[in-house]
């Protein structure tokens, strides 16, 4: 049986469970990055991406009721995070919608679910699974280190794309504004917690199977995007013609 | 290496060269006491009083240009919204608390609750 880690091994396993399967390395977010994709592709994505974040206080909803009351620390980031993104300040599937409707789409496009791919819809039904049914400090370590902590990485570098290429204002991309620095803090909290928390071999082996599956979903979405949406297959109405 | 100064905990941290680190979240790692809540730029908690090194922290996006107002210009930033790339002193007041009374977050707040009595 693996013996328990110590929390800098621990942590530095974490980090590893991430490296390899970074969003910000797969095809759309390279694209994005370097200024390669439209306004359209921007919108679609944004359509995608309501779907995966807009329930983000929901998974954490279900943690927070997994976790014991002897985890203070554990509940009272949890309640903090969601208040932060239902309430402290614009809601943030709003400032989302904001730069939706920047790129032209629609409030109602954004929300409904049939303009998300499946991909998407998988990588949703994964974070709730996730929420409801692991440890709670598991949880944390698939949905806040394997998935919220990349954010940084992969916003700061589109958002100057934003303004400085497709002339966006602050105002439409506060969404990334905010996501750079709030997710920064959030993924340390959540490095935290998972270091405190998962005290046995098993859990320690859980968290960093899970960091791998959520960063494996992560770019997975996002590599979904740029094959949907940026170099699609041919259709299998409309076959390329075969060699003869 | 460049190092980030904690004057107030007498804390000092060391980065890699070439990397430029989100100031509140090299505090929390490393226990340097700024002290801190919405770590979204909103409450300004986290504000700092950068001592030596202004030249080596980020420039400040609008949220905390807002946010801070003329507390910018005495040399004042949000740790959470600050990524330093070079050497870095700063201090806090243990004491200090957020920005917040009469702020948008508070107001937000109020709305909530208000529109939550007037449905009975």
């Amino acid at each position: 049986m693996a013996e328990l880690l110590s929390k800098p091994a621990f942590r530095e396993a974490l980090e590893n469970a991430i490296k390899g399967r970074e969003a910000k390395n797969a095809s759309f977010s390279q694209a994005w990055a370097n200024g390669e994709l439209s306004r359209e592709h921007f919108a679609r994505w944004a359509e995608n991406h309501y779907h995966y974040v807009g329930p983000f206080a929901d998974y954490l909803g279900y943690i927070y009721s997994n976790t014991p009351d002897s985890a203070t620390d554990a509940k009272d980031f949890l309640l903090q995070n969601m208040y932060e993104e239902e309430l402290s300040d614009i809601r943030h599937t709003d400032l989302l919608i904001r730069f939706a409707e920047a790129c032209g789409t629609t409030r109602e496009r954004v929300m409904d679910v049939d303009n998300a791919t499946a991909v998407t819809r998988g990588l949703q039904g994964w974070c709730y699974a996730i929420s409801m049914r692991e440890h709670f400090a598991v949880a944390t370590a698939a949905l806040v280190v394997g998935l919220e902590s990349q954010v940084p990485s992969i916003y700061r570098r589109q958002y100057p794309v934003l303004l400085e290429k497709y002339g966006f204002t602050e105002e439409e991309v506060e969404f990334f504004d905010l996501h750079i620095t709030s997710d920064e803090i959030h993924g340390e909290r959540g490095y935290q917690i998972v270091l405190e928390h998962a005290t046995t071999p098993e859990l320690q082996e859980r968290c960093l199977q899970l960091v791998r599956h959520g960063a494996e979903a992560r770019f997975s979405y996002t590599k979904a995007l740029y094959d949907t949406y940026v170099s699609p297959e041919p259709s299998v109405a409309n076959p390329a013609p075969a060699l003869a | 290496m460049p190092t980030i100064r904690f004057t107030t905990s007498d804390r000092e941290v060391e980065f890699a060269e070439g990397d430029d680190v989100n100031l509140l979240r090299v505090a929390i790692r490393n226990d340097c006491g700024i002290p801190f809540k919405c770590a979204s730029g909103n409450c300004g908690t986290d504000r700092v009083r950068v001592e030596a090194g202004a030249e080596n922290c980020s420039t400040p996006r609008r949220r905390e240009r807002e946010r801070l107002g003329e507390l910018f210009d005495q040399g004042y930033r949000l740790a959470c919204q600050t990524y330093v790339s070079g050497n870095v002193t700063v201090a806090w007041d243990p004491e200090q608390v957020g920005l917040d009374e009469g702020s948008k977050v508070y107001d937000k707040l109020r709305q909530v609750w208000l529109a939550k009595d007037d449905g009975g």
